[in-house]
């Protein structure tokens, strides 16, 4: 399932509505995966910054503008969110008795 | 494609030649009668020449897209002569009893003048139907 | 599983709302020329538009090639079939105004869909909250 959709690209975190929790995806993937993810929310934050400014110096669509904040803002907000449940994940692992 | 704000630029440079057009006719209409101007002779009637104009023609240069506007490129008399009316206990009576009138056609004129009204109007319903996109625009991200 | 990504989605609405901007564009500059000698009415190409957006296909899901027209926007034609006045003018001011009301209205629908949608996809990736 395509959770970010915002990029266009298949992720390996599936993140369901309603879920408490990312599936665990396997190991070999993961750290490819995260690098993507980080790397949208510099992609899509660029991609913002230059539909603003296209709209300000009157090139650009304001709709054009407010869509690529939407995909910046979404992007970051699913980051983050992975992220927290990364860590979330890693303390439980921690807690466990060895 | 050019920005909205373009397009209203357009619309609101239709305002002000559109209101010119009104005044001119209004302006065409009164004085369809004066057979003797400050210079002498019949009024001649006035007409607005319009020319199309891109809003930003930075932006044309290079290709873009941008809106049309339009602009006065002048305020011309009519060369067209008036008719004549023999009425040879006019004031301004030639030697033969005629009358030169001002070439002006009443009926003409508030043809003009409605017509420049109506696009005056639509113009300003352009402006605020544009505003109204921007607004939508605006609200993407909102909720 | 969808048919339809979550990405081709909102390419086909921005895509919408750009094509509505325009037409709503092209007729003011029609309406600000009603009155301009020799003026033909001109209004959005559908059959370039479409043209351009179904060639560049599979990459409209991808942000950098968003704009499908190029950095001119949607192509446009004179309007055809339209009659022209004494002065060679072909605008008609109740058409223009009626094509801004409806490109207004295709607008407004494609920006509902698409704010319900990103409200969808922060709802998921929020989990709900």
């Amino acid at each position: 399932m395509a959770v970010n959709p915002l990029v266009g690209s298949v992720q390996t975190v599936p993140l369901l509505p309603g879920s408490g929790q990312a599936a665990k995806p396997t190991s070999a993937g993961f750290g490819e995966s995260l690098a993507r993810l980080i790397q949208s929310v510099d992609d899509t934050n660029g991609q913002a910054n230059q539909a603003v400014s296209s709209m300000l110096s009157g090139q650009g669509d304001v709709h054009d503008a407010m869509i690529a904040l939407q995909r910046a803002d979404l992007t970051l907000q699913l980051t983050v969110q992975v992220r927290n449940k990364l860590v979330q994940a890693y303390q439980e692992i921690m807690r466990m008795p060895v | 494609m050019a920005t909205l704000d373009s397009a209203i630029s357009a619309a609101a440079s239709a305002l002000s030649a559109e209101r010119l057009r009104v005044e001119v006719a209004v302006s065409n209409l009164a004085n369809a009668e004066s057979t003797r101007g400050p210079d002498g002779k019949a009024y001649r009637r006035r007409d607005v020449v319009l020319a199309a104009e891109p809003v930003d023609s930075f932006n044309d240069v290079l290709g873009r897209a941008t809106a049309t506007g339009v602009r006065v490129a002048d305020v011309i008399e009519d060369p067209t002569p008036g008719r004549q009316r023999y009425e040879p206990s006019h004031p301004d009576a030639d030697k033969n009893g005629f009358v030169a009138l001002p070439n002006v056609d009443p009926s003409e004129e508030m043809v003009d003048m409605l017509s420049a009204a109506r696009a005056y109007q639509a113009n300003l319903t352009a402006i605020s139907l544009i505003r109204d996109l921007v607004q939508r625009a605006l609200e993407i991200g909102r909720g | 599983m969808s048919e339809i990504s979550d990405a081709a989605l909102v390419a086909a609405l921005r895509h919408q709302m750009t094509v509505a901007a325009a037409r709503q564009v092209v007729s003011a500059s029609n309406l600000a020329n009603a009155s301009t000698p020799g003026f033909k009415a001109r209004e959005v190409d559908f059959a370039r538009t479409l043209e351009a957006q179904l060639a560049s296909g599979l990459r409209t899901t991808d942000p950098r090639h968003q704009s499908a027209q190029g950095a001119a926007g949607p192509a446009t034609k004179e309007t055809e079939g339209l009659q022209a006045r004494r002065d060679g003018n072909t605008v008609q001011v109740d058409r223009e105004l009626l094509e801004m009301t409806r490109a207004g209205g295709d607008f407004a629908r494609a920006q509902t869909a698409l704010a319900a949608k990103f409200r969808l996809i922060r709802y998921a990736i929020n989990d709900g909250k």
